[in-house]
């Protein structure tokens, strides 16, 4: 009794979001340069650099950890993705619900230090450190922007949460949930790891910090999983704050009208220090949190 | 024939009494074994008994009724109790060489089960009573100064208790729990106990059963004394005897829930006094998740990080809604696994290289792989990956908040979630990864016993996180109704759902998958620790490559301003103060001066002579 159509779809919207996501962030990349005045790497050279890492003669590694963590990170990333509604395509989303999701989308960081640790290398170390305050940091914000639009709709369930919006209208047209979508908005730059709160790797001051180890294959892994997890990240956005896509192609502009937000912030803002971030994180956004969760009571 | 319900609770305390008496090696692991082994096997016997009607016990000792019953919420708890209690022991035929550790260690497991079990007061009280001596006993050993700040705190949530009880007992006239229960219902709406009083009762209790629970601002005896014992009974400590201040928060909904309701009202269409335990444990969960983050030795972390997880239990009582008593009831169960899991693995890291701080660990993942799988296992349960025990709790327990309307409470487990993610980090990273100081480099993987401990309680948290709703179903029992729906593998709420095969079937997929493009990419070469980049120098032995001491640093200096306040200091300065008076006291009036004494006898005539007796 295998439901093979919910099989090929599933299959399918992993390719499909794969590749998406590497364009993505060739878009970033492209956007990146013409802010800059440069003409910049045509839009699919992300997959180009992944499949070279892939092609390397030999990787490196520091033990069984070092090797589990990248692909512990790229599996979680493939499982949060699975419980997303996407477009008309709703896969396992309704067998876990928003809270579900979230805690998937932070998973695939456990990997990554995981991973990272187990290298033993003090720039990954000082990366791990940065990137689990600045988890520590959003994650108040980051709850009360879900706690506004949980308690706005009454449902935790992201399939009804999409059928709702489509029916009184998109969550950033209600006002609290504006000022909820705003908060998130900000953390959202720290979860896709963008300047200002690009702490974690910080390439300029702790070389790449948690990936500064990982070269070849684990690399190639890694870029994928920031693929997926780009892709499964805006989704979320769009399927929260956007109300979700009846097609793939209106979900397609909502996530990159998302991705240009976040990389027009991102190309303008310089890097925050660590214990700036967690001030700002629980001065403003915090307090626009608790605003928006309480105009929705 | 004695009666089961007897042999449950005693059969712990006997067994540590000849283990004690006997005190040869082998017999006495042997005996308390066993000791510990048969409550649980009791408890398997009489579970499908207890489904159907509850088991009763009464006994008279020296004019009091004792009087005992397993139903389904103390069956409940005596089964989590009672198998960390058996991994305990198992643990302490490893690390305990004296029938000392025996004695007490089972002592206090008859202890919690008989507060489990007792269904009157004068049992509950000696129970506690014994509970906290022998728990203290265990403490005094190594540490005389924390373990008295252990008991002077516990004395004062005890004698709190015991002014309630003697309030209600006045009252109502007795003192099993079904009677006051009745009195205390017929009173909300007679209203004979005045609002004042029944605040005062309120207050005595929360104080008692904060003491145990660790609840904040009553938290300060858990980290030392967590820390100044036998690990393999730090496990039941903090798995299974801290439950017995979360049980003491149910019982006052039982006992005294619609009186409170009565008396004190609501506050914004939340039950007053059920808002306050809410915003206790919420609290709890964020200062000691604060505070576990910064700690510098394992014992102390774990032991922080065990009040702020039992502060999700009271903060999940407190919603006061049934889902809440689900997730907060879920919450003892997978807490009890994954903390007693974590305290085991912290005595056979303990056991083998005879270090507790961190600067001095690391690279320990490959000299013990088997302790390692088991600590990922709690670390991955404690911050709550699905699809781990600790997860399905912790999801039901956010359901239960939110939809309770208590936002901001449920914010604090959104960042105290953040912060167990970032101190269980610190344990894998100092303790187990990088590079490991040439000392440690004949360490060997922990013996057989301590291991098996470990893989009981690790199954559970394996077998709970994929199949939830084994635990749920039995909850609905417990609270009657059909609170959290769904089959074993989904849980069901209202609002939401879980489905945790699913989600482990969508982990391994994407494992499958990340494995696969693994497999397809170059063959891997290993190369040592040492062999890294450090700005492109080169890197010798001689270097220390990983951050060992103030790992979370930026952290503490964005909390300066409230790092300078400490309940710590605040008890230490009130410790001091009350010495300091007493030593005045002792030298003003017990001067040696003849003089005065004969002066203190005029006074006192003179005060007869006032009142008109001379």
């Amino acid at each position: 009794m295998l439901d093979w159509k919910l099989i090929l779809e599933v299959i399918g919207m992993l390719i499909y979001a794969t590749f998406m996501g590497f364009i993505f962030m060739g878009i970033e990349r492209k956007a990146m340069a013409r802010i800059q005045r440069r003409v910049g790497p045509p839009i699919y050279q992300p997959i180009i650099d992944t499949l070279k890492l892939l092609g390397k003669k030999e990787s490196v590694t520091h033990g069984f950890i070092y090797d589990f963590g990248p692909v512990f990170a790229l599996g979680a990333s493939i499982a949060a993705l699975l419980f997303i509604p996407l477009a008309g395509f709703r896969l396992f989303s309704a067998n876990a619900d928003l809270i579900v999701v979230a805690y998937l989308l932070e998973v695939p960081m456990l990997g990554i230090m995981l991973g990272a640790m187990s290298s033993g290398n003090p720039y990954s170390a000082v990366g791990v450190q940065r990137g689990l305050l600045t988890m520590v940091a959003m994650q108040l914000p980051y709850g009360l922007a879900l706690i506004a639009i949980i308690q706005h709709w009454g449902t935790f369930k992201l399939n009804e949460l999409v059928s709702l919006q489509q029916a009184h209208g998109w969550s950033i047209l209600v006002p609290a949930l504006f000022v909820a979508m705003i908060v998130f908005d900000i953390v959202f730059q720290a979860m896709l790891g963008l300047e200002p709160f690009d702490i974690i790797t910080a390439p300029a001051e702790i070389s790449m910090g948690p990936m500064v180890e990982y070269g070849g294959k684990h690399a190639a892994l890694l870029f994928t999983q920031h693929a997926v997890q780009l892709f499964a990240e805006t989704a979320f956005f769009v399927v929260l704050f956007l109300g979700g896509a009846s097609n793939l192609l209106e979900l397609l502009i909502k996530q990159i009208a998302v991705l240009f937000i976040a990389i027009f912030v991102a190309s303008i803002y310089p890097r925050f220090t660590i214990d700036q971030a967690a001030k700002f994180f629980w001065k403003w956004p915090t307090i626009l949190g608790i605003i928006a969760v309480l105009l929705t009571m | 024939m004695i009666n089961e319900l007897l042999i449950i609770i005693f059969a712990p305390l006997i067994a540590g009494v000849i283990a004690w008496a006997l005190d040869i090696k082998g017999v006495r692991e042997a005996v308390g074994l066993i000791g510990a082994a048969i409550p649980l096997a009791y408890l398997a016997k009489l579970y499908s008994t207890v489904l159907n009607e509850a088991v009763n016990y009464s006994v008279t000792v020296s004019g009091f009724t004792l009087q005992f019953q397993l139903n389904t919420m103390s069956w409940y708890f005596a089964a989590v109790a009672s198998l960390v209690g058996l991994a305990m022991a198992l643990g302490m035929a490893s690390t305990s060489k004296s029938s000392y550790d025996w004695l007490f260690a089972l002592m206090s497991y008859t202890g919690v089960l008989g507060v489990f079990l007792s269904q009157d007061f004068v049992g509950f009280f000696l129970l506690w009573e014994m509970m906290t001596f022998a728990s203290f006993m265990m403490v005094i050993r190594r540490n005389k100064h924390e373990s008295l700040k252990y008991f002077v705190l516990s004395v004062i949530g005890a004698y709190a208790m015991l002014i309630a009880i003697g309030i209600l007992y006045a009252k109502t006239g007795a003192l099993d729990f079904a009677t006051i229960r009745q009195a205390l219902y017929i009173d909300a709406s007679l209203g004979a106990i005045s609002t004042a009083e029944t605040a005062l009762i309120f207050g005595l209790f929360l104080t008692a059963f904060g003491v145990k629970a660790g609840a904040v601002p009553l938290h300060v005896w858990a980290p030392g004394a967590y820390s100044e014992t036998d690990q393999s009974y730090t496990a039941f400590f903090s798995g299974a005897l801290s439950k017995a201040g979360a049980y003491g928060f149910l019982l006052l909904y039982i006992l005294m829930g619609y009186k409170l309701y009565a008396a004190l009202g609501t506050f914004h269409g939340h039950l007053t006094f059920a808002y306050i335990i809410a915003w206790i444990g919420a609290i709890t969960v964020v200062v000691a998740g604060f505070l576990a983050v910064l700690q510098e030795d394992i014992r102390k972390l774990f032991a922080y990080s065990s009040v702020s997880q039992v502060g999700y239990i009271l903060l999940a009582f407190g919603l006061g809604s049934s889902l809440g008593f689900a997730g907060g009831l879920f919450h003892v169960l997978s807490h009890a696994v994954f903390k007693g899991l974590f305290w085991l693995v912290t005595a056979a890291i303990i056991l083998q290289t005879g270090k507790t701080q961190f600067k001095d660990m690391g690279g320990l993942a490959e000299k013990m792989p088997f302790t390692f799988a088991m600590g990922l296992i709690a670390v991955l349960s404690l911050a709550g990956i699905p699809p781990l025990a600790g997860f399905a709790s912790k999801w039901l327990i956010y359901e239960a908040a939110i939809s309770a309307h208590m936002p901001l409470v449920a914010g604090a487990i959104f960042l105290g979630s953040g912060i167990a993610f970032a101190y269980v980090v610190r344990f894998l990273y100092a303790v187990w990864f990088g590079q490991r100081p040439s000392d440690l480099e004949d360490v060997k993987e922990a013996p057989l016993p301590l291991l098996i401990a470990m893989a009981i309680l690790a199954i559970p948290n394996l077998l709970f996180g994929v199949a939830p709703g084994i635990v749920t179903k039995y909850l609905n029992r417990m609270l009657g109704g059909d609170i959290v729906g769904g089959d074993y593998y989904k849980l069901v709420t209202p609002t939401g759902t879980y489905n945790a095969l699913l989600v482990t079937i969508a982990l391994t997929i994407g494992l499958a998958i990340a494995g696969l493009v693994y497999l397809y990419g170059a063959k891997v070469r290993k190369i040592k620790v040492t062999n890294t980049y450090q700005s492109g120098n080169p890197v010798t032995e001689e270097f220390n490559l990983s951050i060992r001491k103030n790992f979370y640093r930026p952290l503490a200096e964005a909390l300066e301003f409230w790092l300078k306040y400490s309940w710590d200091r605040f008890y230490e300065r009130l410790a001091g103060i009350a010495e300091d008076f007493a030593d005045s006291l002792r030298q003003s009036f017990y001067n040696g001066n003849v003089q005065s004494y004969s002066w203190y006898l005029a006074i006192v005539l003179l005060i007869l002579a006032l009142w008109g007796v001379l």
